[in-house]
């Protein structure tokens, strides 16, 4: 190719470095990847037994301390009411149900008004969080459990914040409005809390996508693959982050992310940290940094954990425009995070979270998606001109496919071995031909989306933009 | 790296992510055909296990295999109560299913060795008790404090001093469950536990356990001693508030010069614990101090403030009613929002 003429040594520089750049973000995915998978082995091995819920209540009933459940709701007339229901049907000693409407456009808190007989209330409560006012709280005594509280839109972590104000249980739980706990999974989650009374700070659960599976009143009885294409990669993404990942950060106390849609928190310490920060799409994951930054700079010994068993299902997007912009906003939020505590990266004072937690942040999410796309754009121009062989680049991008699809592999052993909540045997093998699929075209799409994330966090877009709830399919 | 190596290490990756995937194909088509089969098994070994089974049943039960046995008595051991469970009991014990749980106590995963030991908790003989309390010595803490809570739930406990030392308790053992076990310990063997909270080399932590395991006793011998702990015991001791609750829950009048000390305390914490223990005991006395924290600076201590003084009766709303004319605009919040929220008028 390109006979008789010769790149200048400038040009064959760059494309060497491009190429270098590339394989080494790419290597130091890989070795996170392969020492997470290893912790997530050792996490799942060495986690408590997994007993019956009627062992769980004689042991952990008497001492599991009083709980808050906090579910935002914004425009979820069709869904609120058998997602209310499902909440008070939780198997937990005591606890309290507060649904925040955060200013919805649509007939919300009617329908709570309607079908649960909840009248406005006085309440005395705390202010120590900023939110946008209350318009008033909502209770039942003869539903002495739930708690509405209406108060004027300011988005989730706005709501959560309202939540944390209003609740007088010692811990919360952030949920969204739309998801359906497992009735056992509060007491599950609370174990670490029990255990651990002094040092445990916030404990996330695990999120699992129930498209395609069987709900009949607020439970997911029967777990099955959906057929949408989409609904089925974001299966194996949600067990690669959850089975590997958190539970592999966790075992090495470097966690980042407790997700929004299911995790329980200490509420006094939310309170001291100032709560849900509002100028952030990616509230979940701020306020877990700010707790470690909180801690160590207090040098207040603590844990934040991740534990897989307790379960909570959610819906997944099932059309790419949907999808897009949540992970647009993921990865936007993710890169304010990183950016407002940008200090901790590499900082001794922070310990494993600003070495590995931090790390792992910018390799991953902040490098990788930049690199990966460069990759895909630069290589094969600089392919095109004749400055990097066709050979290497098809072995590398091999390389990067086959590890892909072997984590993905891996992880469903760990999902097979100690969870086995896919009922057949042809499961396994869809998720594993999904896992080679995915990397033909949903990758690139993904890390497109993750682009666009960037692009309008350097736009300093702010907000949520458009969600559409399709809501569970129920039996 | 040459081009070969690179290719090697894709196909090596893809040989390894088939093999692994047909494997566990393979090991479910085997143990879903094998589940069905214990599932049968299980069918006919059920109505074995629940009554008086002759020699002839004990033997199927046997030969059905420790495994299948093991996982089925685990499994239904919390569903039976009374005669039947007595029953249920000593057919596992005569098929041998209680030397499959201390084996597994002795030698399995950690989370093998701690639901043996929970499940061995309900047998009540001597080698059990033996394995249960070799297991005090377990490598992993979670099978130490399962296997004691096994024993005290079944009355075989050693004496919770000896408890204290083997476990940890206190040091390394902070669960909230201490107090679970010094509760089941105290309901025989009470004197035992407050021996704890005389102790001198026993942990902070470990007398506040002790005390809230003996809080509901109703015996207010304790009161006094309660109260020079918590008079005795620093702002930040994080035992302070728990000897409050105690001082709460038996709702002696005694309690008053600790608590009406560490109403005026210097963390947030303990004023909140101790004007809580005002209100449940009524400590009328205490009154003025429960109106001044109504204009407290943290929110926990105000509401606890204003209801402690609903509790009081009518002097205690006398109070709300005054601090929410004539309070400053936090306490004036306080009292008016708590006597709304009781539906008092003001």
């Amino acid at each position: 190719m390109t006979q008789g003429f010769e790149w200048q040594p400038w040009a064959v520089t760059l494309a060497t470095a491009t190429a270098w750049i590339v394989i080494a973000t790419g290597l130091l995915q890989i070795a996170f990847y392969l020492v997470q998978l290893v912790y997530a082995a050792i996490g799942l091995a060495k986690r408590p037994p997994v007993v019956r819920s009627a062992v769980l209540w004689r042991r952990y009933a008497d001492q599991a301390p009083p709980i808050a459940v906090l579910a935002p709701a914004f425009n979820e007339e069709v869904t609120i009411v058998e997602s209310v229901n499902s909440l008070l049907a939780l198997h937990y000693p005591e606890f309290e149900v507060i649904v925040i409407n955060d200013g919805s456009k649509d007939g919300t808190l009617q329908r709570l008004i309607d079908h649960f007989g909840v009248t406005r209330v006085d309440r005395f409560h705390e202010l120590s969080v900023a939110h946008q006012p209350i318009r008033g709280i909502y209770a039942n005594p003869r539903l002495p459990r739930l708690l509405v509280v209406d108060k004027e839109n300011g988005g989730k972590s706005d709501a959560l914040n309202a939540g944390i104000n209003v609740a007088r249980a010692p811990l919360f739980c952030s949920i969204d409005a739309d998801s359906l706990l497992e009735s056992d999974a509060l007491l599950r989650t609370v174990r670490p809390f029990v255990d651990e009374p002094d040092k445990m700070v916030a404990v996330g659960g695990t999120i699992r996508l129930a498209n395609g599976s069987r709900i009949a009143s607020g439970r997911v009885e029967d777990v099955r693959l959906p057929r949408n294409f989409l609904a089925l990669v974001q299966i194996v993404e949600y067990l690669r982050a959850f089975l590997m990942a958190r539970l592999a950060l966790s075992r090495m106390q470097a966690l980042t992310v407790i997700s929004g849609a299911f995790g329980l928190f200490r509420r006094r310490l939310a309170l001291e940290v100032g709560g849900y920060s509002h100028n952030t799409v990616g509230e979940d994951m701020e306020l877990v940094i700010k707790l470690h930054r909180y801690m160590r700079d207090n040098k207040r010994p603590y844990r934040i954990e991740f534990i897989p068993d307790p379960v909570c299902w959610t819906e997944a997007p099932e059309d790419l425009a949907v999808l897009g912009r949540q992970r647009a906003r993921w990865q936007r939020g993710t890169l304010e995070t990183f950016s407002k505590h940008k200090d901790m990266l590499f900082n001794p004072r922070y310990g494993r979270i600003g070495f590995i937690g931090f790390g792992q942040v910018l390799v991953v999410d902040v490098l990788g998606p930049l690199v990966e796309v460069a990759g895909y754009v630069l290589v094969p121009l600089l392919w095109a001109i004749g400055l990097l062989s066709i050979e290497y680049l098809l072995a590398f991008l091999a390389i990067t496919f086959t590890f892909g699809v072997f984590i993905s592999v891996a992880t469903l052993i760990l999902e097979e071995v100690e969870l086995r909540r896919f009922p057949h045997a042809r499961d396994l093998a869809i998720l594993t031909l999904v896992s080679v699929a995915e990397n033909f075209g949903y990758r690139q799409l993904s890390n497109f989306w993750r682009l666009r994330g960037l692009w309008q966090y350097l736009r300093k877009q702010k907000g949520w933009g458009q969600m559409t709830r399709k809501g569970f399919q129920t039996a | 790296m040459s081009l070969i190596d690179l290719w090697t290490i894709s196909l090596l990756l893809s040989a390894l992510a088939l093999l692994i995937i047909t494997g566990l194909i393979v090991a479910r088509v085997i143990t879903g055909r094998r589940q069905r089969e214990v599932q049968a098994q299980r069918g006919k070994l059920l109505p074995l296990l629940l009554g008086s089974a002759s020699d002839e049943e004990l033997a199927e039960l046997r030969r059905s295999g420790p495994d299948i046995l093991g996982s089925l008595v685990t499994e239904l051991i919390e569903l039976v109560r009374g005669d039947e469970r007595a029953q249920f009991v000593a057919t596992a014990t005569r098929a041998g299913v209680t030397c499959t749980l201390r084996r597994q106590l002795a030698s399995g995963s950690t989370q093998a060795r701690a639901v043996a030991a929970e499940v061995l908790g309900n047998f009540p003989d001597e080698l059990c008790t033996a394995a249960l309390e070799e297991a005090l010595d377990d490598r992993d803490s979670r099978v130490r404090l399962t296997s004691a809570l096994a024993l005290a739930s079944s009355d075989r406990s050693p004496p919770p001093q000896l408890l204290v030392q083997r476990l940890g308790l206190g040091i390394h053992e902070h669960s909230l469950l201490t107090v679970t076990l010094l509760s089941e310990i105290s309901r025989q063997r009470p004197d035992e536990v407050r021996a704890l909270i005389d102790g001198d080399d026993v942990p902070a932590a470990v007398k506040a356990a002790a005390i809230e395991a003996l809080s509901s006793s109703g015996d207010y011998s304790l009161v006094g001693v309660i109260c020079r702990l918590t008079l005795a015991a620093g702002d930040l001791s994080p035992e302070l508030p728990r000897y409050l609750r105690a001082l709460g829950a038996f709702q002696h009048p005694a309690a008053l010069p600790a608590i009406r000390l560490h109403l005026a305390s210097s963390t947030w914490w303990v004023r909140a614990a101790a004007a809580e223990a005002a209100g449940r005991i009524g400590l009328a006395e205490a009154n003025l101090e429960l109106s001044q924290l109504l204009d407290d600076n943290d929110w926990w201590v105000r509401f606890r403030a204003g209801e402690a003084l609903t509790r009081l009766g009518e002097p205690g709303r006398t109070l709300l009613a005054e601090a929410s004319r004539c309070g400053t605009e936090r306490a004036r919040d306080a009292a008016r929002l708590t006597l709304a929220e009781q539906a008092l008028t003001a």
